[in-house]
């Protein structure tokens, strides 16, 4: 089996970026398994897996990302995945669940929610912060998406969720994420 | 994966927009409870709602916390007791209503509907005992419902039943005049009554359901009113079918969230899953009222010209999102004007925009009909009959369910207030005219024949 790398890519965002680095692979017999890209506030980040259809192709690949990270003042991260890495984290028999955090902006938020998660073992599968509009007022929100073993406590992770919102000032909510999709997709 | 936006705009629609379910409902047959004795079939009945429901409250709550969804509601609805008390005699009617009250106590519901008779066509001997007993019942039990279907399109109306529930309504208004006639508000009369409907008062569980079944109210007004209210105020040029296709797919999400608890509490429960409700059931709460949404749509107030069309265009609409979204609609199934329960309405009987005669013309093209409206202690039974005859009249031709919940005030006129309190809320005494002026009519008797549309086999 040949060899399969993992690249992540950030810098300033602009156009072409994309265009640049699937050049590179191809161009070094590799195929785009799977890739997430985002931006945010003006930071383009992208992280990709590919398979090489090659043997040692990883020579010249590290220096085409090298040669490309200087041209576009890019940073380029490249490195070999063992074929055990490949599966996603397994947590165990869970259920999806969609934690929701309301209120004021303040440094830690992230910390002091994400520790009481972090304590039980409940992965997070899906981070996104913004600022929205609930119920007519600017509120900076947010999402975060877990999967929860079923062997937990639901109750007691609402109650702890919810104290630890409280001593920070902001709204926690907990909830099955059936119910989103259930009222948004068909 | 879900969206940000998607999330967000859930909740949005929990936080501010009054999104829950309404009602639970679980459905328990007492077929097999029934007993020539007494004290046997009440013991039968305690038996089997403790078996089936005391898990019910629990369950509810349980499924709640993990979506995140108030469940405002938990009840129960019998067999008709009628049926199952027919080999009792009259005197034997109380305890069995007392054994429903003390059962749904038991299990932590706040209601339970089924002290009923079904006598479009006639009058069994049960029958005649149950709406006999009633005004008894209603006076000296906290849970208990009772409703009676006096009319249906296949049968026509029967006008000794409606005259029997004239004077049942009048009757029970006294014997509660200190609570300002509340029991009337537990008390339905209808034409065409669905069997699987959550709602009380009118809940029961009909002949052709299984032995045990949840069935599901959805939401309420709030979401309807914010989602319009959005749309009207981003100053996009809307028309009326705009304005219909945002109700639809408002309808569709709300179902959804219906449909998804009422699976979940029947599979808790090991039980069937009936239906879900579409009816949006408006609580005395700002915000969550069937008249505001009348008011985002351009009328000043429910009861001005225009309240008719705009109330079938939202009826209409409610219906299709949600039978897109639930594989199994039943019960009701539209809108709701209980005066008293919707702020708004009240206000509406205040101000003089709403009348009876208004309603009456409403309710023939929503779905229940005249529900919880205050009117005068002084107004008699049979202008009472009167009025429940023209509203089954209107379900009867219009093959629809119509149905009638008047609560005479005792000793209060119109201009005074009737205060039931919680969900009940309280109402604006309405004027009742020209009484006195039926009785004639409804003290004929027998049967209004049925309609020549009835037959269409």
């Amino acid at each position: 089996m040949n060899d399969w790398i993992f690249v992540s890519i950030i810098g300033r965002d602009r156009p072409g970026i994309v265009a640049s680095v699937s050049r590179v692979l191809y161009q070094n017999h590799c195929n785009l398994e799977d890739l997430s890209q985002t931006a945010i506030r003006g930071q383009f980040a992208m992280i990709l897996i590919a398979s090489t259809l090659k043997e040692d192709v990883l020579r010249g690949l590290r220096s085409d990302f090298q040669e490309l990270a200087k041209d576009l003042s890019l940073d380029i991260n490249l490195k070999i995945i063992k074929p055990g890495e490949l599966a996603p984290y397994d947590a165990g028999e869970s259920e999806p669940f969609v934690l929701t955090v309301c209120g004021e902006d303040r440094p830690g938020l992230v910390y002091g929610i994400t520790e009481v998660l972090a304590e039980r073992g409940i992965n997070i599968t899906n981070l996104d912060a913004r600022v929205a509009l609930i119920g007519g007022k600017q509120e900076y929100i947010q999402l975060f998406e877990v999967d929860i073993h079923k062997g937990l406590d639901l109750d007691l992770i609402q109650e702890k969720l919810r104290k630890r919102g409280q001593e920070m000032g902001v709204g926690v909510d907990l909830q099955h994420r059936e119910i989103f999709r259930a009222i948004n997709q068909i | 994966m879900l969206s940000s936006e998607e999330i967000i705009r859930t909740v949005e629609m929990l936080k501010n927009e009054n999104l829950d379910v309404r009602t639970v409902t679980l459905g328990i047959s007492l077929r097999d409870c029934v007993s020539a004795n007494a004290e046997d079939l009440c013991v039968r009945i305690r038996r089997k709602i403790q078996k089936h429901a005391k898990d019910l409250v629990s369950a509810c709550d349980r499924i709640s916390k993990k979506y995140g969804i108030p469940i405002v509601n938990k009840r129960l609805a019998v067999t008709p007791i009628a049926a199952v008390a027919e080999s009792l005699g009259r005197e034997d009617y109380l305890g069995v209503a007392r054994t429903l009250d003390q059962a749904a106590e038991e299990v932590g519901v706040n209601f339970i509907g089924g002290y009923s008779a079904l006598v479009q066509k006639g009058f069994t001997k049960g029958d005649r005992n149950l709406i006999d007993t009633i005004p008894e019942v209603l006076s000296s039990t906290e849970r208990v419902c009772a409703s009676v279907n006096a009319a249906s399109t296949r049968a026509g109306i029967n006008m000794d039943a409606v005259l029997l529930m004239g004077q049942a309504i009048k009757e029970t208004s006294l014997r509660t005049a200190e609570r300002d006639g509340f029991g009337c508000a537990k008390l339905v009369v209808f034409a065409n009554m669905p069997e699987d409907n959550p709602f009380m008062a009118g809940a029961y569980l009909g002949y052709g359901e299984p032995e045990c079944v949840i069935n599901v109210g959805v939401s309420g007004p709030g979401v309807v009113k914010k989602e319009l209210e959005r749309a009207v105020q981003s100053g996009k040029k809307l028309t009326l079918g705009d304005l219909s296709e945002i109700i639809k797919k408002t309808s569709f999400r709300v179902t959804r969230v219906g449909e998804l608890i009422a699976r979940e509490v029947a599979q808790s429960l090991e039980v069937s899953f009936g239906i879900v409700d579409l009816s949006l059931a408006p609580t005395p709460t700002v915000g969550d009222s069937v008249g505001e949404i009348l008011q985002c749509l351009g009328l000043d107030s429910i009861g001005v010209p225009g309240s008719t069309a705009a109330l079938a265009l939202l009826n209409d609409a409610v219906k299709k999102g949600g039978a897109f979204a639930s594989s199994s609609v039943g019960g009701l199934s539209g809108a709701f004007l209980p005066v008293s329960e919707d702020l708004n309405l009240s206000a509406a009987v205040h101000q003089g925009f709403l009348s009876l005669e208004k309603l009456e013309a409403m309710t023939a093209v929503c779905s229940v009909g005249l529900d919880m409206i205050a009117i005068p202690g002084k107004v008699d039974a049979s202008t009472i009959a009167a009025i429940l005859a023209d509203e089954m009249a209107i379900g009867v031709v219009n093959h629809k369910t119509t149905a009638v919940r008047l609560i005479p005030v005792p000793g209060k006129e119109v201009g005074e207030k009737a205060i039931f309190g919680g969900l009940f809320g309280e109402a604006h005494i309405m004027e009742v005219r020209n009484m006195n002026r039926s009785s004639a009519f409804v003290t004929f008797g027998g049967r209004i024949p049925a309609p020549i549309t009835s037959i269409n086999n």
